[in-house]
């Protein structure tokens, strides 16, 4: 009898396999089109809505950069400032009596959530898209208008962007950098088949009248931009990206921030699958692909990790005992007797997979290259694949934790 | 390639249905490879336990020596303990096929006529020493695996030590073997591990080589 660690250890190997080779099916065929945008003839208003609090040091360039775009149809820079308690709302007011463009408002009271002020910076749009930027982004002078093009398919609900790490000095840094690019290239190729998850905040732009028919940001859901994304595949739009719209943003410094970060990101995930669990293997791509990916996605990495830890904690307390033992009896802790090193099918669909997915990183940081970055170290790429995705499958535990308890806040 | 990219999903299932199952038959190919150079090396063990039977049933009719008997029996006793590590290191590795477990069984019942003979030869011939260490295999306690670990660790050192003065038979007693189970019946072992030296002396409690060395 096949023991049960081997059965997990093969469905997981056929798990891994099995997204390595879709990402390759679709990108073989469509390589071509990855950096490809739409030119357009149409001339869309557009308003760009920067939800503001406590960004006073970053605000500044972000309206520059807005205002610095070569998209002739952005009518309005409404920046929403949510009653920030430093200096943020008199740095956009200057950029507002400076600049006509540019529309300083300010919520009643402090929303707690980046979807409050966006909702509330939302009603003073009335043009035919809406786009969003996050205080602490940057997009690029040409990012907005390489975007626009895809509004001409009537069914194009919303358009992404190319979202990557500006700071890049310490490690974490680095690794959220290499992480950015596999998101970026992945999700692309996920637009191939309408299976695109998320419009992140950094730069999105939305068609007026889909973002009226989902109302607006879910205001309880710490992702916003998941559920939009859901809410929108789900009321029957698609959503597309455009990677050669560049937006650069300020990734968390420190291990607290990004913890913080990534806990809100998953608990937010855990609502969003919450709220549309009834379309499981019903609605479209959204029941059929987006769902069951993310729910098994989840599902995979928790028990995985319960089965690692069993593995490791039993490991360990086998060498413990040994070692213990060993000194009592006078003899070697360690020989090289006790090594063993024959192998067996299970390392070679491991050694595959890690092969193919050093391949799959190498082919995304090569293919994203950017002329204003040095490349990423092998250090870099080492820690990415080893430490940082080794680690993510306990955020996971401690999401659905702080999801459970209803813990998690903004 | 079909049209629909969306087929993807389901071109990229059937691909890695058929890569897994390549490297199924491949990894199956391989372990059984494996198996069959064991099984090569139990039939040539099989044969020099066959020959050193026989030479104990002549030895008193034939003017044979008891060190050449001791010989063959410390040679014996030497080239199947390295089989069995390395079988057990093979079985460790082997991941989806069952005959290593059968080839284990077998070597099991073989190092029982070890010991069976080695007890013979000791009555004849008195200047050696049989130490059969007692262990379950697929144990789950983890206090019992440790122990084993250890134990398998002070007896190589003990082998190492006194070298040709022992013969060293480790066999896993839940081989569910009958003649196994008989033979070690009667020393009233209550549990395991445990080393029996010259049938007579049963050590339940990790020792160290010294300690082991006052017992030969």
């Amino acid at each position: 009898m096949v023991e049960v660690l081997t059965i997990i250890y093969l469905t997981y190997s056929f798990v891994a396999m099995y997204f390595l080779f879709l990402f390759l099916l679709i990108y073989i065929p469509h390589r071509k089109k990855i950096f490809l945008y739409p030119e357009t003839e149409k001339n869309y208003s557009l308003s760009i809505v920067v939800p503001c609090y406590n960004e006073a040091e970053s605000i500044g360039e972000t309206i520059q950069r807005l205002l610095d775009s070569n998209y002739k149809g952005l009518k309005k820079i409404i920046v929403v400032d949510d009653c920030s308690t430093d200096n943020s709302y008199e740095v956009i007011k200057k950029y507002a009596k400076k600049y006509s463009r540019v529309l300083a408002v300010q919520t009643p009271k402090n929303t707690g959530r980046a979807s409050g002020a966006k909702n509330y910076g939302f009603k003073f749009v009335k043009t035919n898209l809406i786009g969003f930027v996050d205080a602490d982004s940057y997009p690029d002078v040409n990012a907005i208008g390489r975007m626009i093009g895809f509004f001409d398919d009537e069914k194009v609900g919303a358009v992404t962007s190319q979202v990557l790490v500006k700071n890049r000095n310490n490690l974490i840094e680095k690794m959220q950098a290499i992480e950015y690019k596999i998101i970026v290239f992945t999700r692309k190729l996920l637009v191939f088949i309408d299976a695109i998850y998320v419009t992140p905040w950094p730069l999105a732009i939305y068609r007026k009248t889909a973002f009226d028919k989902v109302k607006g940001f879910d205001e309880s859901n710490l992702t916003e931009d998941i559920e939009i994304t859901w809410h929108l595949v789900y009321a029957g739009y698609t959503v597309r990206m455009c990677v050669p719209a560049l937006v650069y943003t300020i990734a968390p410094s420190k291990f607290k921030d990004w913890f913080k970060q990534r806990i809100r990101w998953n608990v937010g995930g855990l609502q969003t699958i919450k709220k549309y669990n009834r379309t499981f293997l019903k609605k479209g791509m959204l029941g059929n692909f987006i769902l069951p990916f993310f729910v098994f996605s989840w599902g995979l990495g928790i028990f995985g990790l319960f089965v690692l830890s069993y593995r490791i904690a039993r490991k360990f307390i086998v060498q413990y005992l040994s070692t213990k033992y060993a000194i009592g009896a006078q003899t070697a802790i360690l020989t090289l007797r006790d090594l063993n090193l024959t192998p067996n099918v299970l390392v070679f669909f491991g050694l595959m997979i890690l092969i193919f997915s050093i391949w799959f990183t190498l082919l995304v940081l090569f293919r994203l290259k950017e002329k204003e970055f040095k490349q990423h170290s092998l250090w870099d790429m080492f820690s990415y694949m080893f430490i940082y995705l080794v680690a993510y499958p306990f955020l996971l535990v401690i999401s659905i934790y702080k999801f459970l308890r209803r813990k998690q806040t903004w | 390639m079909l049209s629909n990219p969306k087929n993807a999903i389901w071109e990229a299932f059937l691909l890695t249905g058929v890569v897994f199952v390549i490297g199924l038959l491949l990894g199956i190919s391989y372990e059984n490879g494996k198996i069959d150079q064991i099984n090569e090396y139990y039939a040539d063990s099989e044969i020099s336990l066959t020959d050193i039977m026989a030479m104990n049933k002549i030895i008193d009719t034939k003017n044979l020596s008891c060190e050449v008997l001791i010989d063959s029996n410390l040679g014996f006793a030497d080239k199947i303990y390295e089989e069995v590590r390395l079988l057990e290191k093979y079985e460790d590795s082997g991941k989806i096929s069952d005959g290593m477990k059968l080839a284990h069984k077998k070597y099991d019942l073989l190092r029982t006529f070890l010991w069976v003979n080695s007890g013979e030869t000791l009555k004849r011939c008195r200047n050696f020493s049989v130490v059969v260490y007692l262990y379950e295999y697929e144990s789950d306690d983890l206090i019992q695996k440790a122990n084993q670990n250890v134990w398998s660790k002070v007896l190589y050192d003990l082998k190492q030590d006194v070298g040709r003065d022992i013969i060293l038979i480790p066999i896993a007693v839940d081989s569910n073997l009958t003649s196994l189970n008989s033979l070690v019946g009667r020393f009233d072992i209550e549990s395991f591990p445990a080393v029996i030296i010259n049938d007579k002396n049963v050590l339940t409690k990790l020792s160290s080589v010294e300690e082991i060395k006052k017992y030969l």
